[in-house]
C-alpha cells in the first residue's frame, strides 16, 4: 500500500498472506466461520476464475496491439477482488460494474465477447442486463461514478417494492456497485452514498482501490483511507486485502447479506493494484516506478492462492487443466474477435428513443437515399 | 503456404504513425500468436506488438528507426499449412489489420467499415462518384406564386404583379426572365436566325417603276447669289483636292439617297470588359484592340441578318436595281491630315478577330500617314464612322456614295443604367446610323441598329 | 434459488398498471384517493399540473414523484401540494438536496420498473444534473440497444418575468433540445399543462417538461375529459393573414398580446404555440407560413444557437418559395440573464415582437 502520506492504515481484512499462507488478520476474525466453510472445490473454482480471466485479459490486450480492438482496460492484478466479490453475490442480486470488471460480468453469466464487441467499437453497451442469462449485470459505464447513483436508485426501488428485508436471503435482493479510487472523488459517488444512507438501500459500495487513476496516485484523491468515508455517511465500511480472494469473498458476502436483510448500505474498500496500464492507450512508465510494480507482483493474487491450494493438496493435474482451459479461452477469444462483422450504418438510428420519432425517421431515410446515390462499391 | 501481413495498428486512440524501434524477430524465425515481435514508439509511449499470426517470419518490411504511418505493412509471416493438399483452396494472402480502403476482409462500404484500431488514418479519400443527379425537390406548391425572394423583389421594383407572370422555371417557379418579359424595360436581345451566305456574292433586285422609288434626280434649287468676301473679316479657302471630292460626294449622296437616321442607347459594359481581356491576351499583344473592333464584327454579323443595309441602289439604263452584296468591304471613316477619307477593308467577313484588328490598325495608320490609295477607297459596301472619339453620342452621318448605310459609334462612357432592377453605373453608348430609304425601310434599319447594339451589349452572341 | 423477474421497464403503461406488484411501503399513504374530476374547470396552471400529477399517481403505482421540498411543502410553487399526504412518502419523495443524485437514482428506479417524475426546483439548478441527463438519461436506451426504456419526466420551472434573483429565470431549453435521446415539451396553458404532464409520464422516453413559471398562477379553462392534442403537436392558437408568430411557453401569451396590438394597427397576425420543442411539429407552422409568407420566432432564451434559430432555418428550407421576408427571431440578448431590475428590458415583450413584425413587413 502506498502509505507515505501521514496516515496509518488499519490492517485490512485478510486471510491469505502474500506468501500464500493462511494468516488471518484481527479484522478477519468475524469472517472465519464463513472462510472455513469454503470447500476445496469452491477454492479451486476461485483459482480457475482468476487464471482464466487473466489469460483472457492478456489476450484482449494483445488483440488491441494487433489492431483488432480500439482499446482494452486490463483487469490484470485485480482478479481476487473481483472474483471474491462476484462469487459472494446471490443470483437475484443486481450488479453494477464500472468498466474493468471483466471477471465479475463473466461470473454473472455475461459472454466476455460482449465486452470485446464494446471495445471493438461495435456497440456502446454489449449485453442486455434484463436477459436472465446475464444475471442482472448492468453494462459498463464509462462516465466515472455515474453508475453508483443508478445502483442506489435500484436499491431504493427494492426498498419501495419490499424486495428485500423479508428475512429470506434466497429471495431478498441486494445491489453491488463497483467503482475505483479515482471515481471515488466524483460528486455522483458522494450523492449516491447520501441517497443510499437516506433510504437505507440494500447495497454494497465496492471500491477497488488499485492505487492509480491513470497517472494520479490515490493519495491525491484522498488524505484519509478511502474506507473511512463510508462511516461519514452512516454506513459500515471496511478495508479488505483485494489481492486475497478469500477475504474479498467473505467480506462481500457478509456485507451483501446484511444489506439485503435490511441493515442498510455498506462500503468495502478492496486494496489492490492495477498491474497493467489504465488502458492500452496509457504508458505507466511515464509516472510510476517499476520497483513499485515489482513489489506488488510479489503480492499477486493468483500466486498466493496457488501456494495455498498446493498446501491443501491440489494436484498438478488440476493446475494443468486450469492452464489448458485458460489457453483455450484466450484462443477462442482471439478467433472469435477476428471473425467479428461490422454493423450496418442504420444501426445508429435504432433505439435513440423507445417510441417513434419523426426526426430520426427522416434522417434514417435520408441516409439510405444518400448511400444509394453512389456507385456500387465506391469507398 | 499463406503469406500473412501485419500492418501497423493505431495503439493509442488516434495515433497516426509510429517509429519501429527494435525488431525482436528476424526473417526465418518461428513465431507463435502473441509472441512479441517488435517494439514501436508512438507519440504517447513505447509499445510492444504481439504477433497476430503463427508461422515463420518472412520479411521485415520496415527498418529500425523508420517512422511509418498507421496502416503500413510492417512484417510478413508465412503460415505453415499442415496439409497442403491439392484440394485446398489456393492460399490467398491474408492481411491482418487492413485499413478501410479496398480491404477484402472488411465489411462492405457503408457497413461500419472503419476498423477499430485504425481510427484516424490520415488517408485522403477521393470523392465518391454519384450515380445520378442530386434529387431536385419538387416544391409542394400550396396557394400562391412560387418565386424566390430575389425574384419577388425584382417584380416589386419593376411593378410586375407575380400573379400575372407565366412561370417557366423547373419547379414551376417564376424566373427572372419571366419577370423581365413583363416589365416595361425592353431588352435588345433578339432571337432570330442569322442565315449563312453561301457562295453567291450578289443578287440583283429590279426596282418597279413608280413603286414609291424616288429615282429621279432631285431638283436642286439654285442658291441665292453670294456677295464677295470681306477680306478683313473672312478667310477664303479654295476648294480642291480631298475637300472637293468629299464635298461633291456628300452632295451627291445627301441629295440622291433619302437619308433616315435611327439610333439606340446600349449598355456596352461587356464590350469594354471584352476589349480589356483581349488587350491582356497574348494573342492580341501585338495588335490594337478597341471597341471599334467589336463594332466592326457586330456590323458584319448584323449585315448578314439585314442584308439590305449592305446593298446599293444602282440606276441603270433599264431601270433601277438594288444590288445586294454578300460580302462586306467595311469602310472606316478616317479623319486624316488630308481630310476625310473612307478606306475599306476588303472581304472583312472572312477575317478572324485578330486579322480584322490588324486590318483596322493598318488602315488607320496608313490613313494617318496620308498613304491611303484610291483603290482602298473603292468598292466599299457599308461604313462605320467613329464619332465617339470626338466625344459625340450620335449623329446623322451621310452615307458613303455607293452604299446604303453608315453606322456611327458614339462615345462610350459611364452613365446610370438599370441592371436587375437597380440603378448602377455602366458603360453606355449610342449606336446610330443613317440609311437610304430607297433601299431599306424603317424596320430593317431598326433591326440592324438593334442587332449591332445587341452585340455591344453581349459580345458573346458572336460565338453563335 | 429464485430467478429475478426481468425488469418491467420496457412495458407500456397499461400493462404496468395491471402488473403493479403490491402496495407501496413506507409511511404516509394516508386517505383514499378521491375520484378524478371531470368536466371543464377554470384553474391556475399550477393547479392543472397538480391535477394531472394526481391523476398519474392514481393511474399507476409505478409513478413516483421525486424532488426537493415537494412532499410536505408541496413544492416551492405548490405544484405538488397535497400529493404526499394523499399518496405517501414512498410515492412522493422529498429527496436529499442533490440534483445529480435525484436524476441518477431515478434512472436506477426506472431500471426496476418505476416511472419517476422529477422536479428540479428551478431552471438554474438543473446543471448539477446535466451529466446524468446528457450522458446517462439521454443515452442509456441507445446504449442498451433498446433493452432498457427510461420513462422519466424531469419537470423544470423555467423562464423569467418573476423578478427573481440569479439562476431562477433561465431558459435552458437549447441544451436539452440539442441532446439526442431526450424529448422536450413546454405547455403554455393550464389545459395543456394538465394533459401534457400526463402524456409525458405515459411516454416511455425521457421527457424534459419545461413549465413557464411566469404562468403558474395564470388561470385557464381545463377540459378534464378530452385531450385536445398529442404531446408532440404544435398548434395555431390565433388565425391571421400577414405574419406568423411562433413561440413556446410563456412567450405564447406575449405573442397573443402583440397580435392584438397589431390588429388594432391593421396587421393580422397568426400565432402558433410550439408546445413540443423536440421533436418540433412543423406541419402547422409551415401551413401558416405558406399562407402569410412571413414569420417571427420569439423566445426568452438567448438567441445565439437557440431553438428559434433551428426552427427558423428549417422553415426557411421547407417554405423557401413562400417567403416574402427572411424568418426573424426575437430573443433574449446573448448575456447572462440580468439582475431582475433589467428583466423587462431583457425579455422580449409585445413591443419587441412588433418591431420584428414591422421589419418583416418592410420586405
Amino acid at each position: 500500500m502506498t502509505s507515505d502520506h501521514g496516515f496509518q492504515p488499519e490492517e485490512p481484512v485478510r486471510v491469505l498472506a502474500a506468501d500464500g499462507s493462511f494468516s488471518p488478520t484481527p479484522a478477519a476474525e468475524r469472517y472465519l466461520p464463513l472462510v472455513e466453510a469454503l470447500t476445496d472445490a469452491e477454492l479451486e473454482g476461485f483459482y480457475r476464475d482468476m487464471v482464466v480471466i487473466r489469460a483472457f485479459d492478456r489476450q484482449a490486450t494483445n488483440l488491441q496491439r494487433q489492431g483488432q480492438l480500439a482499446l482494452w482496460p486490463p483487469s490484470y492484478g485485480q482478479e481476487a477482488a473481483q472474483v471474491g466479490s462476484a462469487r459472494a453475490t446471490r443470483p437475484q442480486d443486481h450488479v453494477f460494474p464500472s468498466y474493468r470488471e471483466h471477471v465479475v460480468t463473466r461470473i454473472r453469466g455475461v459472454d466476455p465477447m460482449d465486452i470485446i464487441r464494446l471495445m471493438r467499437g461495435l456497440t456502446h453497451g454489449g449485453w442486455d442486463p434484463f436477459d436472465p442469462r446475464n444475471g442482472n449485470t448492468h453494462i459498463y459505464t464509462l462516465v466515472l461514478g455515474a453508475q453508483t447513483l443508478h445502483a442506489t436508485g435500484v436499491g431504493m426501488g427494492l426498498v419501495f417494492d419490499g424486495r428485500m428485508g423479508t428475512g429470506d436471503p434466497e429471495r431478498d435482493e441486494a445491489v453491488i456497485v463497483y467503482y475505483g479510487d479515482g471515481a471515488s472523488s466524483e460528486g455522483d459517488v458522494h450523492e449516491a452514498m447520501v441517497f443510499a444512507a437516506s433510504y437505507q438501500t440494500p447495497q454494497v459500495f465496492f471500491l477497488q482501490n488499485n492505487q492509480w487513476a491513470i497517472s494520479v496516485p490515490v493519495t491525491t484523491q484522498s488524505r484519509t483511507p478511502l474506507h473511512r468515508r463510508g462511516a461519514g455517511y452512516g454506513m459500515p465500511s471496511i478495508a479488505v486485502d483485494g489481492n486475497d480472494v478469500i477475504a474479498s469473498y467473505a467480506a462481500t458476502k457478509v456485507a451483501l447479506d446484511e444489506a439485503r436483510a435490511g441493515g442498510g448500505p455498506r462500503a468495502i474498500e478492496a486494496l489492490t493494484y492495477r498491474m497493467g496500464a489504465h488502458t492500452t492507450s496509457d504508458d505507466p512508465t511515464k509516472y510510476r516506478a517499476s520497483d513499485e510494480e515489482q513489489s506488488w507482483a510479489k503480492r499477486d493474487p493468483i500466486a498466493r492462492l496457488r501456494t495455498y491450494l498446493e498446501s491443501r493438496g491440489a494436484s498438478e493435474a488440476f493446475f494443468a487443466d486450469v492452464e489448458a482451459e485458460a489457453s483455450a479461452v484466450a484462443d477462442d477469444t482471439r478467433v472469435r474477435t477476428n471473425a467479428l462483422d461490422g454493423i450496418p450504418a442504420t444501426k445508429m438510428f435504432d433505439h435513440v428513443y423507445s417510441e417513434p420519432h419523426p426526426l430520426i425517421d427522416e434522417q434514417r431515410r435520408w441516409l439510405a437515399e444518400y448511400e444509394a446515390s453512389f456507385e456500387e462499391g465506391a469507398t | 503456404m499463406t503469406t500473412q501481413t501485419f500492418v501497423l495498428p493505431d495503439v493509442g486512440e488516434g495515433l497516426t504513425e509510429a517509429e519501429i524501434v527494435s525488431w525482436r524477430v528476424g526473417p526465418g524465425d518461428r513465431v507463435a500468436v502473441n509472441d512479441v515481435i517488435v517494439e514501436i514508439e508512438t507519440a504517447k509511449s513505447l509499445v510492444e506488438l504481439p504477433s497476430p499470426f503463427d508461422g515463420v517470419v518472412g520479411e521485415l518490411l520496415v527498418d529500425e528507426g523508420t517512422t511509418v504511418a498507421v496502416g503500413a505493412p510492417i512484417i510478413t509471416i508465412v503460415a505453415e499449412d499442415e496439409a497442403t493438399d491439392a484440394t485446398a483452396p489456393s492460399a490467398a494472402p491474408v492481411t491482418v489489420g487492413q485499413t478501410e480502403h479496398g480491404a477484402p476482409a472488411e465489411p462492405p462500404a457503408g457497413e461500419g467499415s472503419v476498423l477499430v484500431g485504425y481510427g484516424t488514418g490520415g488517408h485522403v479519400q477521393s470523392r465518391r462518384r454519384a450515380v445520378r443527379q442530386a434529387h431536385r425537390e419538387r416544391v409542394a406548391a400550396s396557394v400562391g406564386v412560387i418565386a424566390k425572394p430575389p425574384i419577388r423583389k425584382l417584380a416589386r421594383d419593376l411593378g410586375v404583379d407575380l400573379a400575372d407572370v407565366v412561370p417557366t422555371g423547373p419547379a414551376g417557379d417564376v424566373t427572372r426572365d419571366d419577370v423581365l418579359k413583363h416589365a416595361e424595360q425592353a431588352s435588345v436581345f433578339r432571337n432570330i436566325q442569322t442565315p449563312d451566305w453561301g457562295t453567291v456574292r450578289e443578287e440583283t433586285i429590279p426596282v418597279e417603276r413608280g413603286a414609291g422609288a424616288a429615282s429621279a434626280t432631285p431638283v436642286i434649287a439654285p442658291a441665292a447669289p453670294t456677295p464677295p468676301a470681306d477680306e478683313d473679316r473672312e478667310e477664303t479657302i479654295e476648294v480642291k483636292g480631298v475637300r472637293k471630292a468629299t464635298s461633291s460626294a456628300m452632295v451627291r449622296s445627301a441629295y440622291t439617297a433619302p437619308h433616315v437616321s435611327v439610333w439606340t442607347d446600349v449598355d456596352a459594359t461587356r464590350t469594354m470588359e471584352l476589349v480589356k481581356r483581349l488587350k491582356a491576351s497574348p494573342d492580341f499583344a501585338d495588335v490594337k484592340v478597341s471597341p471599334l473592333l467589336i463594332m466592326a464584327r457586330a456590323v458584319i454579323w448584323a449585315v448578314r441578318r439585314t442584308p439590305m443595309v449592305n446593298a446599293a441602289w444602282v440606276d441603270t439604263d433599264h431601270g433601277a436595281e438594288i444590288r445586294v452584296r454578300r460580302y462586306v468591304n467595311l469602310g472606316i471613316a478616317a479623319a486624316t491630315p488630308r481630310g476625310l477619307l473612307v478606306p475599306n477593308i476588303k472581304d472583312a467577313q472572312d477575317l478572324s478577330m485578330r486579322d480584322l484588328a490588324r486590318a483596322l490598325e493598318k488602315l488607320t495608320l496608313t490613313a494617318r500617314e496620308g498613304k491611303t490609295q484610291p483603290a482602298d477607297q473603292q468598292g466599299g459596301t457599308i461604313t462605320i464612322t467613329n464619332i465617339g472619339v470626338f466625344g459625340m453620342d450620335a449623329g446623322t452621318p451621310i452615307i458613303n456614295p455607293g452604299e446604303s448605310g453608315i453606322v456611327a459609334l458614339g462615345t462610350i462612357r459611364q452613365k446610370p443604367w438599370v441592371v436587375d432592377g437597380e440603378v448602377r453605373p455602366r458603360y453606355v453608348t449610342t449606336v446610330s446610323g443613317s440609311f437610304d430609304h430607297r433601299v431599306i425601310d424603317g424596320d430593317g434599319m431598326s433591326r440592324f441598329i438593334a442587332d449591332v447594339a445587341s452585340i455591344l451589349e453581349e459580345p458573346a452572341l458572336l460565338l453563335d | 434459488m429464485t430467478e429475478t423477474d426481468p425488469v418491467a421497464g420496457t412495458r407500456p403503461v397499461a400493462e404496468l398498471a395491471e402488473a403493479s406488484t403490491g402496495p407501496s411501503t413506507g409511511s404516509g399513504a394516508g386517505g383514499s384517493t378521491p375520484p378524478a374530476p371531470t368536466g371543464t374547470q377554470s384553474m391556475p396552471f399550477s393547479r392543472a399540473l397538480n391535477t394531472g400529477l394526481r391523476a398519474a399517481l392514481a393511474n399507476s403505482d409505478r409513478v413516483l414523484l421525486m424532488g426537493e421540498d415537494i412532499g410536505r411543502l408541496g413544492g416551492v410553487f405548490r405544484v405538488t401540494e397535497g400529493l404526499q399526504a394523499e399518496f405517501g412518502d414512498r410515492r412522493v419523495l422529498d429527496t436529499p438536496l442533490a440534483e445529480s443524485g435525484i436524476v441518477g437514482t431515478a434512472i436506477g428506479l426506472a431500471m426496476v420498473g418505476f416511472r419517476p417524475v422529477i422536479e428540479i426546483q428551478f431552471d438554474g439548478f438543473v446543471f448539477p444534473a446535466f451529466d446524468q441527463i446528457t450522458t446517462q438519461l439521454a443515452k442509456l436506451t441507445n446504449r442498451h440497444e433498446g433493452a432498457l426504456s427510461l420513462p422519466i419526466v424531469i419537470r423544470i420551472p423555467y423562464g423569467g418575468h418573476i423578478g427573481a434573483v440569479e439562476h431562477h429565470q433561465e431558459s435552458p431549453e437549447a441544451y436539452f433540445t440539442h441532446t439526442p435521446g431526450l424529448r422536450v415539451v413546454s405547455p403554455s396553458t393550464p389545459n395543456d399543462a394538465y394533459w401534457m404532464i400526463q402524456d409525458a409520464i405515459d411516454s416511455n422516453d425521457p421527457v424534459i417538461f419545461l413549465e413557464p413559471k411566469a404562468r403558474y398562477w395564470q388561470k385557464g379553462e381545463v377540459d378534464l375529459d378530452a385531450r385536445a392534442l398529442p404531446l408532440h403537436a404544435s398548434r395555431i392558437v390565433r388565425r391571421g393573414t400577414d405574419v406568423t408568430l411562433v413561440g413556446h411557453g410563456a412567450m405564447v401569451t406575449t405573442l397573443l398580446q402583440a397580435a392584438a396590438i397589431a390588429e388594432s394597427e391593421g396587421t393580422s397576425c397568426e400565432v402558433v404555440d410550439l408546445r413540443s420543442l423536440s421533436p418540433v411539429d412543423y406541419g402547422p407552422i409551415l401551413d401558416s407560413v405558406r399562407r402569410t409568407g412571413r414569420m417571427v420566432y420569439a423566445q426568452e432564451a438567448p438567441g445565439f444557437t437557440s431553438l428559434g434559430s433551428e426552427v427558423a432555418a428549417t422553415v426557411m428550407e421547407k417554405a423557401f418559395y413562400a417567403l416574402e421576408a427572411p424568418v426573424l427571431r426575437v430573443s433574449g440578448f446573448d448575456t447572462p440573464f440580468p439582475p431582475a431590475k433589467l428583466e423587462g428590458v431583457y425579455l422580449p415583450d409585445a413591443d419587441r415582437v412588433l418591431e420584428a413584425v414591422d421589419r418583416a413587413l418592410a420586405y
